[in-house]
């Protein structure tokens, strides 16, 4: 009798026990692709963002319940009256991840560094067009003191920027802007970032092991100034290249999550709840049209490729993902005054489905009735099963709708972009993913002489609109006058533009507090595995 | 016989500068370089990018320090993965790769040759229609789609094995059967002909009338003459299997080194493609050299100058 005491007491024991037992705070998830790098300072690698995302932070971020930007290393700031000046304070008792403390002098330094030509930093942009002197301290020309970076004290860090552009909060968000420690770097050179006792970071979390393409684990950063908000324990991002797979091993409940899937299985999982985590990316799906080539240089031509194509269909039948058609560049997600950029916006006389009748007549108003006379459309991609499918289908659009001939050819992407650059296409597979959430990010990719300008369309009107939006500092002129830009340009029909994408992933149900952001990049922050 | 060795030695030497000489003629013809990304990268940042590598010297230049760096066995740092040298693939991605080839290795050998050797012995029966038959699958049937079947069979429904990675012994079945799946029947296809072939042979005629068993004529006589073209197939099928698959260990997710040979050419990173070339051919040459010594010990009438 005692024994069986004895035992059911035990057997209530370990019930009890698993019952009371809280979930362990970790988390597997697979990546499909290994960044190029994870010195935030250098790469634009967007698959470095699991990583740079989580374990640096910046001056500012962005919060993880609603996605609104908010203080991150900087606990407050103050811009001048002319827009001009961006004075931050630090946090107190600020403190890298090896336990010294982090300063004003870190972010100088990360600037500098950023400035210096050898560490090729493939941001270098985002610095050189924005800050004071700081073209010039790169060409050699510059000095410390003209450059617009100070740290006057430990706490205190000041921009000084050459336009008053109202959106460089915004591009302040971004890794790039990431304090990296000086010491480490120094003393190890490119390699700081190989092992994790030389990686010195900043943010929620740190780096506990790398292994080389296979995984690399993240354990919580004690030293992070909000770690008390920190939850998850471990994170080990799995690289496992091949999504079919990832999925495999997330429905053998192997791993709790995937950045990527295969498309086709997308609607399979969406309709048994399977975990699939959707949010609208601040990215668009386009092809360049050459607008200074005959006879794409004439915009009803244009006009007329653009209404041949049956959006909807592409988005239904091809990609099998999530998406929204485009009519222009930008999509919806910049918010001014609780008013989206794109609300109330004119389709630029497209239609969601293909308009035949329409292109027909644009075609023929170019002097090309029922396609007659028109050369054989040059349409090419760069190697991608995906983009094989989207231009298969979007020449069989032009021959059906247009009645035009269309060859297709595709290169490796080394080749194509050289080729683009270059201006030898007609018409070619090509998208934007925006670098911060704002309209500034797409609208230079249409202004004359911008290095990311690929299409060869010019309009001074436009330029002028763009200039004057960059420097304009209320946000709700800067919104109308860079409607005006978009505008002005989309009636020209310089692109192509198919859909705004958005980004999916697998998650399962029990991993919540998460913030998957417009670019596709994964906030764990405040992340944690619920019961 | 030390004649011949450095011989050998020093044509070997001569074939790997011709290879690194024809791999870096080839990669710098093909259009495209190592810093296209998929965001522009400023021309400023890309000219610092091609000083910082010595990619602004002259290709002779380039060429002739990079034979240096390859004499203190030093590869060089990847083009593309800032911090990483060639070095540091080789050193992580090969143990993988060569754990999994040497199992695969031996998994072949002991399948591949009894199957041969079986449907040889009774040939035009239903053994051997059963196991050629299969062998025919293996050699047509692509790797991936033997690799995804298994996975979804195993792995998936059954969920005896893992799906991915090779952390637990359990993670090496599939990836071995897989890339094992075309060497096996390959090599059992190839004994099986070599078999028949020296079966017919006078000196089996004679081991015959001998009197001697027919396990001991076929053991003794007959299957070391068989497996010259056996082994002669084997070097280079040694040399593929250490130095990864790309499509398998993609497919289980091993961080072996397949994935460099690959993914450094779509990348131009330049001196990724030459280390893993130069690996691989020095691999190869050397294993080719391994067989040619293993002949005189299965043919007599082999002998080294």
């Amino acid at each position: 009798m005692t024994k069986r005491i004895a035992l059911l007491l035990a057997a209530l024991v370990l019930i009890g026990s698993v019952a009371l037992a809280a979930p362990a705070q970790e988390l597997v998830f697979a990546l499909q692709n290994e960044p190029d790098g994870f010195d935030p300072s250098v790469t634009n690698n967007s698959f470095a963002s699991p990583f740079l995302t989580n374990v640096f932070e910046g001056l500012v971020t962005y919060d993880t319940t609603d996605g609104s930007m908010i203080p991150g290393n900087a606990e407050s700031w103050t811009v001048s009256d002319d827009g001009l000046t961006y004075t931050f304070t630090l946090r107190e008792g600020l403190k890298w991840s090896d336990g010294s403390p982090l300063t004003a002098k870190d972010y100088l330094y990360t600037f500098k560094r950023i400035l210096t030509p050898e560490t090729a930093a493939q941001y270098l942009n985002l610095v050189t067009d924005y800050i004071e002197g700081a073209q010039e301290y790169y060409d050699g020309a510059g000095s410390d003191e003209a450059l617009g970076v100070k740290a006057p004290d430990d706490r205190t860090l000041v921009l000084t920027l050459k336009t008053p552009a109202p959106y460089y909060l915004s591009i302040l968000t971004m890794w790039t802007f990431s304090p990296v420690q000086q010491a480490t770097v120094e003393a190890n050179g490119d390699q700081w970032t190989n092992k994790p006792d030389t990686y010195i970071v900043n943010g929620p979390f740190k780096v506990e092991a790398f292994n080389m393409g296979e995984s690399v684990v993240l354990v919580k950063n004690p030293e992070y100034y909000d770690a008390d908000k920190v939850k998850l324990e471990r994170i080990t991002f799995r690289y496992i290249t091949d999504s079919a797979t990832a999925l495999m091993a997330y429905e053998a409940g192997e791993i709790d999550g995937s950045r990527g899937f295969p498309p086709n299985d997308y609607a399979r999982l969406r309709a048994s709840d399977a975990g699939v985590v959707m949010e609208a990316a601040y990215a668009t799906t386009y092809y360049d049209i050459n607008n200074a080539k005959a006879p794409y240089d004439n915009p009803l031509v244009r006009k007329a490729l653009n209404l041949a194509v049956d959006r909807v269909s592409l988005i239904d039948n091809v990609i099998q993902t999530p998406a929204l058609p485009a009519f222009s560049l930008i999509g919806p997600g910049y918010v001014v005054d609780g008013v989206d950029f794109v609300e109330g916006r004119s389709n630029f006389g497209l239609s969601e489905t293909a308009d035949v009748e329409g292109a027909r007549a644009a075609l023929a108003e170019a002097g090309y009735p029922n396609g007659e006379g028109f050369p054989t459309l040059q349409l090419s991609y760069y190697t991608n099963d995906t983009i094989k499918k989207v231009v298969e289908a979007l020449a069989a659009m032009f021959t059906e709708n247009l009645n035009i001939k269309v060859e297709i050819s595709n290169e490796d992407w080394a080749v194509y972009y050289d080729n683009i650059q270059a201006g030898n296409y007609e018409v070619a597979a090509m998208g934007w993913g925006a670098d911060y959430l704002h309209p500034m990010t797409f609208l230079p990719l249409l202004k004359t002489g911008d290095a990311n300008n690929l299409v060869g369309y010019s309009n001074p009107e436009y330029d002028a609109l763009v200039e004057q939006a960059q420097s304009e500092t209320d946000p709700v002129a800067a919104m109308e006058i860079m409607r005006k830009a978009e505008s002005l340009s989309a009636e020209e029909y310089p692109l192509l533009n198919l859909y705004y994408r958005a980004n999916t992933m697998l998650l399962r149900a029990k991993v919540q507090g998460f913030y998957f952001d417009y670019s596709g990049s994964i906030f764990l922050k405040t992340a944690f595995i619920a019961e | 016989m030390r004649r011949y060795l450095t011989k050998r030695l020093g044509m070997m030497l001569v074939t790997l500068l011709l290879i690194t000489l024809l791999t870096f003629i080839l990669m710098h013809v093909v259009p495209g370089g190592p810093f296209t990304n998929d965001k522009q990268i400023p021309e400023s940042v890309l000219s610092a990018l091609r000083k910082k590598y010595k990619l602004d010297e002259p290709l002779a230049v380039q060429y002739l320090r990079y034979l240096g760096g390859l004499a203190r066995f030093d590869f060089g740092p990847s083009l593309k993965y800032t911090g990483k040298s060639v070095n540091d693939f080789i050193q992580s991605g090969f143990p993988f790769s060569a754990r999994l080839g040497a199992l695969t290795l031996v998994f072949v050998l002991l399948a591949s040759i009894p199957m041969g050797v079986v449907s040889a012995l009774r040939s035009g029966r239903w053994q051997d229609a059963l196991l050629m038959g299969a062998a025919t699958l293996g050699v047509t049937i692509p790797s991936f789609v033997i690799a995804t079947g298994l996975l979804y069979i195993f792995a998936f429904r059954l969920g005896w094995l893992p799906t991915f990675g090779v952390a637990k012994w359990q993670g090496y079945v599939l990836p071995v059967a897989a890339l094992g799946g075309y060497s096996i029947s390959f090599l059992a296809r190839l004994t099986r002909s070599s078999l028949l072939e020296v079966m017919g042979q006078d000196y089996i005629r004679t081991a015959r009338a001998k009197g001697l068993r027919e396990t001991r004529v076929i053991i003794r006589h007959a299957l070391p003459n068989a497996l010259i073209p056996v082994v002669t197939v084997l070097g280079p099928t040694v040399a593929n299997l250490l130095t990864g698959s790309f499509v398998i260990e993609k497919i289980f997710a091993i961080p072996g080194m397949g994935a460099h040979f690959v993914n450094s050419i779509t990348q131009r990173d330049y001196t990724t493609i030459m280390g893993t070339t130069v690996f691989y051919a020095t691999f190869l040459i050397s294993m080719v050299f391994i067989v040619d010594l293993f002949y005189c010990l299965l043919d007599p009438r082999i002998r080294l100058e």
